[in-house]
């Protein structure tokens, strides 16, 4: 057969939000007109979908639909800071500040209609766009509670800031690297199938299979496209991509020369998401950004040691490379069986 | 050159104006029709996303020069959804989550429509081939694969249109729903606007004079020439910086412009702005820069020994950042031991290769708030360093984030904001500054090519006694993020295991090569690609499952990490045990048992590629249904 296939796993851990340092974010929630909800955050969206989650979890917390949350852009002039994209913290820090200021502001509304409905706050009840009273006849809807509350003079409105408990780790010299660094984990575990073609060296990524812990999963489908994306970056690495410098000056400067993945590298990705929720935000949820690439290149290295029995040190493992650990595998084994037979 | 005068029917109507020769039918859509849906991703035609029809045929408008145009039908990808409504494509796209930093988007479903046009019924695998021409640097193409075949499916009536809306919500609860992302169509149809895509009134180009040289002092520069260049506005170099020069996520000690020296090719040395892109090159070209060689220093190891180059004067030993990690004896464990194994690993540098260059705008506003636009990935400490930088109170700087068409930590660095900052100054009006590909590739941060040093020592029963790691990172010319990465490195390296035995040191080197910074698993990816591998090597030494092998060592609740911070609940064992049950795990040592495991070729599992075999035989039209 000049194509074998092969098996192989690798798991992985990583840290949520910044490292050994004291993560931090802020946002402003307004329950608007019409009962809309407006946040004000200095969020970044580079396409993880960040934006989507945070109109979730307002919706959720206020009790309107996510197609009625407005997010205002980040400006330095105008939002609350909020940090940065990156450190797989935007759904962990931003997301739970969100939803401490969506709570917020809703207890404000909700306290007006208390005292309108003469009920106990606790008895009220909010959800897909309506604010009612249990056993009781009151029921509206945002729109008209918060005309309700403007008209006693209350915008509801509420902010919240959110940080992380957590250390610098002892890294100066003579330190042991001991410390806090995050207050929050993730783990995970991948599988790949790969194909290797014998002739040419090629190496084919068909199935990965990964399972990740996310703590709470906003939106399954955006979970699931930060996997696909991450296992796809990382196949980039472990195989084809290789920024090439001599002396300083670059050969890869364009993409005719410098190789990524496109529609027919990328293997079918098999996700499984695990939900063990964070204790400390009031979400549960945590990250997955970032941890979804770390797995993928030694499942596919073992994977492809499983199909033909050579192993890459130095990444990429391009086509050369593996022909030619084939080759020396080869020659390696007739020279055992010479001796043998001597 | 004489213009020319271009006769076409764009997105159905008739257009008759002007042109430049030179100009690509790409350039004569987004600048002079202000048609941005369409975007320039590389100017190679490798990417994709400047894809439009052309008289019915998918074209890359970067390679077609707009003299070609003339008397065709040209459709961009805002003749898809003219009227605001979205096609069953579109919609199908929001629906499958298939957008995610959107840039690649519209030269996706050009794409995707002209695959679904050539053959209608077309399954996954020649969807792909179809797809092959396009580059997506976020998605990792699944969703984009289900989006295509659920348009197709709508398309031929094999599911209702209702399969296009939006998952019910009406129970109210949409924690843990797929619900659509609310910035997808703005993205599917091309009419959120990038940096690259804005334009202001009066706005002036900027174009970067950058550095031929790794290393090299600079003993003058010389911008008259350029500066008496018509429609040449201003020219900037490290001398117009008016506070404290020098940015950089963790030590300060990149300059906006090279300041007395440079340290690696690309990096810029100057700056004009000038009334077109055009002139602004051709004023780049005029600045004359006499430089004196220094020695260069490129490998990291070399750049760590006793007389090596120094990169800079701070840092004489050019060691950016060490982290250690130390855990009991790691001696005494590997004594211990019955087996140690030792092995070498390494990792290249690899680009983000994010679908949109860098790119922003910049302008003093009527207050004098000095205001940068760009897609930045991080904001609110860009605005600190440029404060800085500019010697102006907070209040007086802004940032605003455009679109990021991508970032994957590579937008973190405030690589071109002060330029851009400097000249809106300098001018007191709106500047623009676009980089090309090979700008972006090589002037911006890349991921820490790595070297790796691993021993670890096992119990005949699997257990890890020792784990002993050094790595050593060439961070390039500049720090950036190189500290945080080599922190984030170690702090991880030993994987998710409990060992009561380890030594871990990280190393983060200057040397006069491309900077390293900030990328996606920052420095994670590096170390566990080391541990991970080494633990299958192992694991065929003992006859152990590699599974079994991560379950004798995993952390469990309440473990300690190799930074002695106790841990609540590790969900590792539910990870590990979710992996093997849903491939269908067969146990076994990692002894290439490839040919005989019986685990293979799952439904899961996509057929192999067979490149070209269904053009070869002809069957590109209409497939039978």
């Amino acid at each position: 057969m000049a194509r074998k296939r092969g098996r192989g796993m690798a798991a992985c851990w990583y840290g949520i939000a910044r490292t050994a340092t004291i993560d931090r974010a802020a946002a402003w929630a307004e329950i608007d007109d019409g009962g809309s909800a407006k946040i004000v955050t200095g969020v970044t969206e580079i396409g993880e979908g960040i934006l989507t989650v945070l109109a979730q979890i307002a919706a959720h917390e206020i009790g309107v639909k996510p197609e009625h949350v407005v997010i205002g852009d980040n400006d330095t002039a105008r939002a609350p800071e909020a940090a940065h994209a990156g450190a797989s913290r935007q759904t962990y820090m931003i997301g739970n500040v969100v939803a401490l200021a969506s709570r917020e502001a809703r207890k404000r509304l909700v306290g007006v209609m208390a005292e309108m409905w003469d009920v106990a706050a606790e008895t009220i009840r909010t959800g897909n766009g309506e604010i009612w009273a249990e056993n009781t006849n009151h029921r509206i809807t945002m729109g008209e509670a918060v005309a309700c509350a403007k008209n006693r003079g209350v915008v509801p409105v509420g902010s919240a800031t959110f940080g992380t408990d957590t250390t610098g780790i002892q890294d100066g010299k003579g330190g042991d690297g001991s410390g806090r660094p995050w207050q929050a984990y993730v783990f995970g575990c991948q599988v790949a199938e790969v194909e290797v073609d014998t002739v040419t060296g090629e190496v084919q990524v068909l199935a990965v299979w990964a399972a990740h812990d996310v703590g709470r999963a906003v939106n399954p489908q955006g979970v699931e496209g930060q996997i696909e994306g991450g296992i796809v970056q990382a196949i980039g690495q472990g195989l084809m991509e290789d920024y090439q410098l001599k002396d300083g000056h670059t050969s890869t400067s364009g993409f005719a020369k410098y190789i990524l993945p496109t529609s027919l590298d990328v293997p079918r990705v098999n996700s499984i998401i695990i939900e063990d929720p964070d204790p400390i935000g009031p979400l549960g949820v945590k990250g997955i950004g970032e941890p979804a690439m770390v797995p993928t290149i030694p499942a596919v290295m073992n994977a492809i040691y499983d199909a033909v029995g050579v192993r890459v040190f130095d990444l990429p493992a391009t086509p050369e490379k593996i022909l030619l650990a084939m080759r020396e595998k080869a020659r390696r084994e007739a020279a055992m069986a010479m001796q043998a037979a001597e | 050159m004489v213009d020319i005068r271009l006769n076409a029917t764009i997105n159905g109507r008739k257009v008759s104006r002007d042109a430049k020769p030179h100009l690509r039918l790409l350039d004569f859509l987004r600048d002079d029709l202000n048609l941005t849906g369409n975007k320039e991703g590389c100017g190679a035609g490798e990417c994709g996303t400047c894809s439009v029809f052309v008289d019915g045929m998918l074209v890359k408008s970067c390679l077609m020069p707009v003299a070609k145009a003339q008397g065709a039908t040209v459709d961009t990808i805002e003749s898809l959804a003219k009227s605001g409504e979205l096609s069953v494509l579109q919609k199908a796209f929001h629906k499958a989550g298939a957008s995610q930093c959107g840039y690649c988007i519209p030269g996706m479903v050009m794409a995707a429509t002209a695959a679904l046009r050539a053959n209608p019924f077309a399954d996954r695998e020649e969807i792909k081939e179809r797809l092959g021409g396009n580059i997506c640097r976020c998605t990792g193409y699944q969703k984009i694969f289900d989006a295509v075949e659920l348009a197709r499916d709508v398309q031929n009536g094999r599911l209702p249109a209702t399969a296009l809306l939006e998952t019910d919500t009406a129970d109210g609860d949409v924690i843990g729903k797929s619900v659509r992302r609310i910035d997808a169509p703005s993205k599917v149809s091309g009419r959120l606007k990038y940096a690259g895509d804005m334009i202001m009134p009066g706005m002036l180009h900027v174009q970067v004079l950058r550095s031929p040289h790794a290393h090299a002092r600079i003993v003058s520069i010389d911008t008259s020439a350029a500066l008496a260049m018509e429609g040449v506005e201003s020219v900037i170099t490290s001398a117009d910086v008016p506070g404290k020069d020098g940015f950089g996520v963790f030590v300060h000690d990149q300059p906006v412009m090279a300041h007395d020296k440079v340290r690696y090719v690309g990096e810029a040395v100057a700056a004009v702005a000038a009334e077109d892109a055009l002139t602004a090159k051709r004023a780049v070209a005029a600045i004359k820069v006499v430089y004196e060689q220094l020695t260069p220093v490129f490998d990291p190891d070399v750049a760590m020994r006793e007389g090596a180059a120094v990169v800079h004067d701070y840092a004489p030993d050019n060691i950016t950042k060490h982290i250690p990690i130390r855990v009991g004896d790691v001696e005494a464990g590997f004594a211990e031991s019955d087996l140690v194994i030792e092995e070498n690993y390494s990792t290249q540098a690899i680009e983000h290769a994010y679908l949109e260059p860098e790119a922003g705008l910049a302008y003093v506003d009527h207050d004098d708030v000095v205001t940068v636009v760009s897609p930045s990935q991080n904001i609110t400490h860009h605005r600190h360093m440029l404060a800085r930088i500019i010697a102006k109170p907070i209040s007086k700087v802004r940032f605003v984030m455009s679109p990021v068409g991508g970032g994957f930590g590579g937008k973190e660095d405030m690589i071109y904001q002060g330029m851009l900052a400097l000249l809106a100054m300098k001018t007191m009006r709106p500047v623009r500054l676009v980089y090309t590909r090979e700008e972006s590739i090589i002037s911006t941060a890349k991921r820490h090519p790595s070297r790796t040093n691993l021993r670890m020592g096992v119990m005949h029963d699997g257990r890890i006694k020792a784990l002993a790691m050094r790595m050593v990172c060439d961070g390039g010319a500049y720090g950036l993020s190189t500290e945080g990465v080599m922190r984030k490195a170690a702090i991880l390296a030993a994987g998710p295991y409990s060992i009561p035995n380890v030594r871990i040191d990280t190393y983060g080197i200057y040397t006069n090569n491309t900077p390293s910074g900030a990328f996606r698993s920052f420095g994670a990816l590096q170390t566990q690609f080391a541990t991970e591998s080494h633990l299958d090597i192992i694991a065929e030494r003992l006859g152990l499952d590699p599974f079994e092998i991560r379950r004798i060592n995993a952390m469990r609740d309440g473990a300690t990490t190799h930074t002695k911070q106790t841990l609540g609940s590790v969900s590792l064992m539910r990870a590990l045990e979710a992996a093997e049950q849903a491939s269908g795990w067969e146990a076994g040592a990692p002894a290439v048992r490839g040919e005989t495991r019986g685990d293979l070729g799952h439904d899961d599992v996509r057929p192999s590629v067979t490149l070209g075999t269904r053009f070869a035989a002809g069957d590109t039209q209409e497939a039978a249904e």
